[in-house]
């Protein structure tokens, strides 16, 4: 790694509020959910950044906050060293195209009312780039590398699978020829044979591109081939960062170690000891 | 003998585009005090399996065309809706994947757990609220008798989830039918819940059926398990035999493709996928319906007719040409890509 | 119980092709079909709604076409044929003043339906501006927006739409269909924005705004295409409701002047001979029941047909 290689994104005590507005004819705040509680992180140029977490951990929010698609409350957001977070509509508009978003839901995350030729073209129509016969042969590269076949431009996502829809999804992603993807839980919604095709489909493109990912999940076993490091999430707030094998082999913080550990592994034998080990804990725990 | 023995049951759904053959000769039986797990992707027809158990299948367009699942001697597929709301929740619980859906938000989970106990035992309200609260102890929430009063929302997934355990288990049934129980949960919590199975399980002496697409979840909850996949069982064994000596193509390539935190996919970082989509269940293929996805099909019997659940090795049984054990070369299947 | 919808067999056509290379399905789709097919197949297979369809249509080309054909002028005055019951010259009688009941009732209908349709189209075209923007917008705008709503709810629907008529002075098509929308777009507002505000939860409505999308593509292109459904059947909705309120204030005597017809003012005209020559106002009255009755199973046809379950697979 060069001394010069600054991060491409730079994440600095990040924070999003949620007001708990309560009133009956004129709201009141009365309270806030902290969804993201001063995160920060760097992603270098061409690595892949893992944010893992349980349910309710803050690790999406982080990344819709990361691209501006939510607002944050407050916090720094540096891409290539410009604070997006200051940044006009129209300047945002602009940066979008370096930094795209795969989302989780195959289902809600294509319009049904769209071809999957225009879903993909999309990007291209929004920033005025090409000429017809150019986003229609662009198009056609982009699902041939994602593994879609390109005939079927002219069909509508409801008649795809869900592995299918996410290589569209992918697609569209790739579109902009952006330089950061947040994947969001891009595999937690389908089948275990579909995620390892998406899993492999994801780190190929990382390479032939040279993509950075800041890889959102909450399954610790998903994240374990794709990332370079991990940062570990809990109500909103970092717990522990570091190189992927760091991570895996010697977690420091506790919560960290209660996640890996209950992680599923299919290994009976191992299961069956850890079963044994959290009864012991149970047992103590209600003795003592 | 067995608590529940299903024998070539076919559940078959009629619709307009054609009748889609959802579960299509699955048997399995279920020993007393003993956990199965029935394991398998999307479409493999498990749920629809245990649907058709406790005959809560939508009928019409699904109809149960062959079989027969037999409870203590009695076959309930012949059995009339009234009778088997007597079987339902007395004998046989079900609890569903998504707590979040299967509680009913307009009533307290007081009167969700006093209901199933008022319809089978002649009780006053003031008896069933008692046995609801010791249920509520039993499936470990805390305060469990001010939280009778409380409407669902006020719980998390995971609190759900045991509300429905303490429902499933109100009328001490011997079976309990457990559809994806943790596939909605974190993983910190998915443990307890299966802790909490596990303990009750022992607790009651009831028999279990766990259905899950998660082979870490069978791997700790399971004695027998149970591999479906395009509505036929395709490999059926013990949970360490299975592990150990997995036969069929698919249970390997399914273990081979799981992320895993260690073993020697990781290293890579690759994962070995499996080419293709499982098949339409409206015109399955006459010949094995892996085939078209299994790197070891050949231009032999398995391309023209379908394979037979044979037992391999005892209590080992396999629906395939080409199990893992009579192959020749090393049984360790090669990388794609 | 839920069935998980990824449980639920996806077909595919024949030739599936495993691309070569085994690391992924370029496989085709699964299924080939429209969403507005399975729709329309849907719709037909309900009896009622098919039925009603076909009244719907018919009582269309009747209005249109017959006066087009009939041998009798509408306004023709003739007192000797006063008050006739329907007999094969006059197959609907004839009013008081001698004149074809069933010439009066195309014509009559073509000016109730013809307001029924244009208030429609304006109250949809109100409804779906305030309820898409505030529905979209959300926030404290959407809150202040549905207040106003709440406030306009509160409006006696039929002496607000005379007092709009009163404004005018002269009753005419247009200012019927003006005072009728007017008071009725609440409903529709409301529908359009619990619709854009569900819509809004979808990812794909993320997904064009990191893509870049400005807001008017966004809601353009994504949110009120699918709305569609929904639109369509508030259609059908808000059809009898604005049928119905011209009929009575016609039948009130507020509405459009005679000699024109509309079915309302006909119920009026037959009103004092009721007890002797009921068929002047049993007429009407059944036109418009029979309008109402159809647009009902209609929009019932449509929600079924359009069941959101055609959105996955």
């Amino acid at each position: 790694m060069s001394t010069d290689n600054q991060a491409l994104l730079q994440v600095t005590d990040l924070h999003k509020h949620f007001p708990i507005r309560e009133g009956l004819l004129i709201e009141r705040k009365v309270g806030e959910v902290r969804a993201v509680d001063g995160v920060s992180f760097d992603v270098r140029a061409g690595e892949t950044l893992s944010l893992v977490g349980e349910s309710g951990s803050g690790k999406s929010t982080t990344g819709f906050c990361v691209l501006q698609l939510m607002k944050p409350t407050s916090g720094s957001v540096k891409f290539e060293g410009t604070e997006l977070t200051e940044l006009g509509r129209e300047e945002m508009r602009r940066m979008r195209r370096e930094m795209q978003i795969v989302f989780q839901d195959p289902y809600s995350s294509l319009d049904p009312r769209m071809t999957v030729g225009d879903i993909v073209g999309e990007p291209l129509v929004v920033h005025g780039i090409g000429t017809r016969r150019d986003r229609a042969a662009r198009i056609r590269d982009l699902l041939d590398v994602v593994g879609f076949n390109p005939s079927f431009t002219n069909r509508y996502p409801h008649e795809f699978s869900g592995g299918q829809r996410q290589r569209i999804g992918i697609a569209r992603a790739l579109a902009l020829s952006p330089k950061l993807i947040v994947c969001d839980e891009p595999v937690s919604a389908l089948d275990v044979s579909i995620q390892a095709q998406i899993l492999n489909l994801l780190k190929d493109l990382q390479q032939d591109f040279g993509l950075t990912y800041l890889f959102i999940a909450h399954d610790l076993a998903v994240v374990r081939g794709m990332s370079d490091r991990i940062a570990v999430m809990n109500q909103g707030r970092l717990v522990e960062m570091g190189p992927a094998e760091e991570v895996y082999t010697n977690p420091q913080e506790d919560y960290t170690k209660a996640l890996l550990s209950a992680v599923p592994i299919p290994d009976p034998r191992a299961m069956k000891e850890r079963k044994e080990l959290r009864r012991k804990l149970r047992s103590a725990l209600a003795e003592g | 003998m067995a608590l529940l023995d299903v024998t070539d049951l076919r559940t078959h759904f009629f619709t307009r585009e054609g009748t889609v053959r959802a579960v299509d000769g699955v048997s399995f039986s279920v020993e007393k005090g003993k956990t199965l797990g029935i394991v398998g992707e999307s479409g493999c027809g498990k749920s629809v399996t245990a649907l058709s158990i406790m005959g809560l299948i939508p009928k019409p367009p699904a109809k149960i065309v062959s079989g027969s699942v037999l409870y203590d001697g009695r076959d309930l597929t012949t059995l009339s809706e009234r009778q088997l709301e007597d079987v339902r929740a007395r004998e046989i619980a079900m609890i569903f994947q998504d707590p979040m859906t299967s509680l009913n938000p307009t009533l307290t989970i007081g009167t969700q757990i006093t209901e199933t106990i008022r319809r089978h035992y002649d009780v006053s309200q003031k008896q069933a609220n008692k046995k609801a609260i010791e249920l509520l102890e039993k499936v470990r929430i805390p305060r469990a008798p001010e939280r009778l009063s409380d409407y669902p929302h006020r719980f998390s997934g995971g609190m759900r989830q045991r509300v429905m355990i303490a429902i499933a288990l109100s009328c001490d049934p011997k079976l309990l039918i457990a559809d994806e129980p943790t596939t909605a949960l974190d993983v910190t919590v998915q443990a307890s819940v299966l802790d909490l199975l596990d303990d009750l399980r022992h607790e009651y002496d009831m028999s279990m059926i766990i259905i899950t697409h998660d082979m870490g979840v069978v791997a700790e909850a399971a004695d027998d398990i149970v591999v479906m996949y395009a509505g036929q069982v395709v490999e059926h064994a013990s949970t360490l035999e299975l592990f150990d000596n997995p036969e069929h193509p698919y249970t390997e390539a399914l273990l081979g493709a799981l992320p895993q935190l260690e073993g020697a996919n990781v290293r890579q970082g690759r994962l070995t996928a499996i080419p293709g989509r499982p098949p339409d269940l409206i015109n399955p293929p006459e010949a094995c319906r892996f085939g078209p996805r299994c790197r070891y099909a050949g231009s032999d019997d398995c391309t023209v007719n379908e394979p037979q659940l044979r037992e391999i090795r005892r209590g080992h049984w396999v629906r395939s040409a080409h199990p893992a054990s009579e192959r020749s070369g090393s049984r360790v299947p090669e990388q794609v890509g | 119980m839920i069935i998980d919808p990824r449980e639920a067999p996806t077909p595919t056509i024949a030739g599936d092709v495993v691309s070569p290379d085994g690391t992924g399905s370029a496989g085709a789709p699964l299924r080939q079909s429209n969403l507005w097919r399975d729709a329309w197949r849907r719709y037909i297979r309900n009896r009622a709604a098919l039925a009603a369809g076909v009244v719907f249509i018919l009582m269309l080309l009747f209005v249109i076409v017959w006066p087009i054909i009939s041998p009798y002028d509408p306004n023709e005055i003739d007192f000797s044929a006063r008050s006739q019951p329907p007999s094969l010259e006059h197959p609907f009688g004839t009013d008081t003043f001698g004149r074809d009941l069933m010439t009066r009732a195309a014509v009559g209908g073509r000016v109730s339906i013809g307001i029924g349709f244009a208030a429609t189209i304006a109250i949809l075209l109100i409804g779906v501006t305030y309820g898409s923007i505030s529905g979209f917008v959300g926030g404290r705008l959407d809150n202040g927006m549905m207040r106003v709503l709440d406030a306009l709810y509160g409006l006696p629907y039929l002496p607000f739409a005379i007092i709009v008529t009163q404004i005018f002075g002269n009753v005419t098509f247009w200012t019927m269909v003006v005072a009728l929308s007017i008071v009725s777009w609440f409903t529709t507002a409301r529908i359009v924005r619990g619709q854009v505000i569900t819509l809004k939860e979808n990812d794909y409505i993320r997904a064009a705004r990191a893509v870049g999308a400005r807001w008017h593509r966004v809601l353009g292109r994504h949110v009120l295409p699918n709305t569609l459904g929904v639109l369509i059947i508030a259609i059908f909705l808000e059809l009898p409701g604005v049928i119905l309120g011209e009929a009575i204030l016609s039948f009130i005597g507020l509405g459009i002047s005679p000699p024109d017809a509309s079915w309302g003012q006909m119920a009026n005209e037959g009103r004092a001979a009721y007890r002797t020559s009921p068929h002047i106002i049993a007429v009407p009255s059944i036109m418009i029941a029979t309008l109402i009755l159809s647009a009902n199973f209609i929009a019932d046809g449509l929600r079924d047909a359009l069941d959101p379950r055609t959105r996955e697979t």
